[in-house]
């Protein structure tokens, strides 16, 4: 007698047949998992999805430009760097575009002469 | 098998009586082949559900013209294959660190008959050993049938199927020999 032979013609006979509910359970584990697995896109309803879609891509194009576009400084390297020490008669000579009035200058004048 | 390939079809646009057809038609199949290796039907059921919303969930990776039963032989394979692996590492785990069963120690438990022994030593056999025999043995698929289930070359299953004899034939006279 082989006990192995014995072994497989035993297992054949052992079989398991699904049950009358096997379907439905199986269905009804699916429609659970698909229920889990939606995500945020599928939350949106249907007829709000193109407004929705239009507002999302508004925003990263946002985004996007803000981060392309460089940032301009509002003054030179140079101009920044002198500002602390100019006086207001530099400041005239090399930041006004307009020639101050005659009396100005005269009270200018009269301030470099003190000095 | 004879199957209505419209039914794949139906089942990929997510025609839900497809699915019901698609599993009142395989169940039994796919049952008969996951009985082969686990012994409780709540296991048997259990993981037949698992094949087949795996199925479902890769429903359309399959084309109309492929092997739909064959595929389906080898998603369930493949579950039995995962799930007798997850298994035997548990027991190694439990059996290494799990607790000292002394008061179970000391009653004696009743000694397998030969044929017991023999499911045991195939019970114990690693799963990549088990599956070729259990398929080549017990569902007399050809050598040619398990290479395509499992994936396999056909050289690699008969060597498989050689070893697991192999080891099972040591198993077997290693206890007749403590007996």
């Amino acid at each position: 007698m082989n006990p192995l032979k014995d072994l497989f013609d035993d297992e054949r006979k052992r079989v398991f047949l699904p049950g009358p509910s096997f379907t439905e359970r199986v269905l009804a584990r699916l429609n659970e998992r698909r229920l889990r697995e939606t995500g945020i896109w599928d939350i949106v309803p249907g007829s709000t999805r193109p407004v929705f879609a239009v507002a999302l891509t508004l925003i990263l194009c946002f985004f996007i430009v803000q981060l392309m576009v460089p940032l301009a400084p509002q003054r030179g390297m140079i101009e920044a760097s002198l500002e602390a020490e100019q006086s207001p008669a530099e400041s005239f000579l090399y930041n006004e575009t307009e020639v101050p009035s005659r009396e100005v200058m005269e009270q200018l004048i009269a301030l470099e002469d003190q000095q | 098998m004879e199957f209505d390939r419209e039914l794949i079809v139906r089942a990929q646009a997510g025609d839900r009586s497809a699915y019901e057809a698609i599993v009142n038609q395989f169940s039994a199949m796919v049952f008969r082949l996951i009985s082969r290796f686990f012994r409780s039907r709540e296991d048997v059921e259990d993981l037949a559900q698992d094949v087949f919303l795996k199925v479902f969930a890769r429903i359309d990776q399959i084309r109309p013209d492929e092997n739909f039963p064959g595929w389906l032989s080898r998603v369930t394979i493949n579950t039995c294959y995962d799930e007798l692996r997850k298994t035997r590492r548990r027991k190694t785990a439990m059996e290494t660190y799990g607790p000292e069963l002394t008061a179970e120690k000391s009653v004696a438990p009743t000694e397998p008959d030969t044929l017991g022994k023999a499911r045991l030593a195939l019970q114990g056999l690693d799963p990549k050993l088990r599956i070729p025999l259990v398929l080549k043995e017990v569902e007399e698929l050809s050598v040619e049938e398990i290479a395509r289930t499992m994936g396999l070359t056909q050289t690699n299953v008969k060597v498989r199927l050689f070893r697991a004899r192999k080891k099972l034939a040591s198993i077997l006279g290693s206890r007749g020999k403590q007996k």
